[in-house]
């Protein structure tokens, strides 16, 4: 791997983020390009984070904190990538349903997929029906995230999803779900398209609904 | 010992705004659930914003949903060293209070445990979550300060459950099952051990809940000093019981929303009865709910709980 670009997986999956900056704008000045710089550097970098997750190595603080890394060097990159047309795997509209403020969940899975290279469009928390079927309206999102952390609130997952069917765009985008309550078979029973019990699986449900390469 | 109130709510038809806001109201829906179902132990309410509350964090209350900090309080090493402690009684704390000393009262010979947060998760309410979790690496020493003001509430509204007779308290600090387990035993054990040696004694006992700690986490979890331990269903409870000596209690791990939720009466029966079989040769485990039970929870799930434990006679 070019030493730029191991120098931004590095910061990132050390969650520095003063230096995944520095090394993103350091790798750029030295003509490393920057959809290269994405992929194998920043993106690379999260995959990591993620398996480490997965393997009970990285806990959520570690997780954030890469996170925040990965953030702060894509802030140098996104308006260059644009300027050359390199598109996200995807695009993702994420909020949690009505009546349910705890973000975290959803803060981590928004983190997570944008480090899998998705473009996130997140609409916050205590979303209600109508502000789903408008965000999908105004940024046509490939995949749209819900979660709940209550059961009080779960139900309003396939309250907004009777919403979107109603409103005619259920069938434009795929739905994802999460939450502490939240249950494989309970996706399958409103039927939602995937359901991940964590961040880091949440990336690859995501990536397998887009058709990518896992 | 399921950890739930607000399924007594079911019976007594009181609203849950009802039950965090009126001490007779939370009374009645324990009092309903020891009753209906023979209950061991009468615990308060798992109203985890009442002691942020009372540091001043907003608070959203609703008929049919348990209470939400909304929020931050403070946001900078400055603000929270600005941040002044509150006094047990307080706000709300004086409704989880009053309740505890009431039960008391009535409730003869049954033990009751007063609900209280942990001081990390206390420390997630005031400060955020995601960004107390931050803090725990990027600067701990800010986070350590935040922990002390938590615990030095915590410690006075402990205090005043011991002052209304409870048997002791059980304290939730789902948050910790987030740091790692080196984070966990630098921010949430060292903490609750000194809340465990300053109010436990030989009438008085510190239940630690922890319902997002898994296996990993356990030996540091047990470096809090508590009588007994009470997990969630990420933790491996076999593994769990076979990791720690005979005098060390722990409890639990039923998933109290896939299970007693959302489950049929006859699928409650079965995973009840598993988890019995599996634990049967540990005389310090104790069958519970991983966490509480959800409003609106089928009373037939509980019943069918109490009657498969209840067959075992454990």
């Amino acid at each position: 791997m070019d030493k730029n670009i191991q120098e931004v997986y590095d910061s990132v999956l050390n969650g520095n983020m003063t230096e995944t900056k520095q090394n993103v704008q350091t790798a750029l000045a030295s003509n490393v390009p920057a959809e290269e710089l994405l992929n194998n550097g920043l993106i690379a970098a999260m995959k990591e984070v993620g398996q480490l997750f997965e393997d009970g190595e990285y806990f959520v603080p570690e997780m954030l904190i890469s996170a925040r890394a990965m953030q702060a060097g894509m802030s140098v990159l996104r308006p260059i990538l644009v300027a050359q047309d390199i598109k996200p795997v995807g695009k993702v509209v994420i909020g949690t349903v009505k009546g349910d403020l705890h973000d975290i969940g959803k803060n981590l899975v928004s983190m997570m997929l944008e480090g899998s290279g998705f473009q996130m469009i997140d609409i916050g928390t205590d979303v209600a029906p109508e502000k789903f079927l408008e965000a999908i309206n105004e940024h046509k999102p490939d995949i749209v995230g819900m979660s709940a952390l209550l059961t009080t609130t779960m139900v309003n997952i396939p309250k907004t999803i009777t919403y979107l069917a109603e409103q005619g765009v259920r069938n434009k985008v795929k739905i994802i779900i999460g939450g502490a309550p939240i249950s494989q078979k309970f996706a399958d029973e409103i039927g939602a398209d995937g359901f991940a019990p964590d961040a880091s699986q949440a990336a690859a449900v995501a990536k397998r609904l887009m058709g990518v390469a896992l | 010992m399921p950890i739930g109130v607000y399924a007594g709510l079911e019976i007594t038809g009181a609203t849950i705004k009802d039950a965090v806001t009126s001490a007779p109201a939370q009374t009645d829906a324990v009092l309903a659930l020891h009753e209906r179902f023979n209950t061991r132990v009468m615990l308060t309410a798992m109203d985890l914003s009442v002691e942020a509350e009372a540091f001043g964090s907003k608070v959203r209350l609703s008929v049919d949903e348990i209470p939400t900090i909304i929020g931050r309080l403070v946001t900078t090493e400055s603000e929270i060293e600005s941040l002044l402690c509150p006094s047990a009684g307080d706000r709300r704390t004086t409704v989880h209070l009053e309740t505890a000393g009431e039960l008391v009262k009535l409730s003869k010979d049954i033990p009751v445990l007063g609900g209280v947060i942990g001081p990390f998760s206390l420390a997630g309410r005031l400060f955020g979550v995601s960004e107390a979790l931050e803090l725990s690496l990027t600067e701990p020493e800010i986070l350590e300060k935040l922990l002390k003001l938590a615990t030095r509430f915590l410690l006075s509204y402990i205090k005043a459950f011991r002052d209304q007779g409870a048997a002791g308290v059980i304290m939730a600090e789902p948050a910790a099952g987030l740091l790692s387990p080196r984070g966990l035993g630098r921010f949430s054990s060292p903490f609750i051990r000194q809340i465990a040696e300053e109010t436990q004694n030989d009438h008085f006992s510190l239940v630690l809940h922890n319902c997002g700690a898994k296996i990993a986490h356990l030996p540091n979890i047990l470096e809090a000093g508590a009588e007994m331990y009470h997990f969630g269903a990420p933790m491996d409870i076999d593994k769990a019981l076979a990791q720690v000596s005979k005098d060390v209690i722990l409890a639990g791990n039923l998933d109290p929303t896939s299970v007693f939720h959302s489950s049929t009466p006859d699928e409650v029966a079965e995973h009840t009865q598993s988890l019995i079989n599996r634990t049967a040769s540990f005389k310090n485990f104790i069958i519970s709910s991983g966490c509480d039970i959800p409003p609106a929870t089928p009373l037939k799930n509980l019943e069918t709980f109490y009657n498969s434990v209840n067959l075992k006679n454990i």
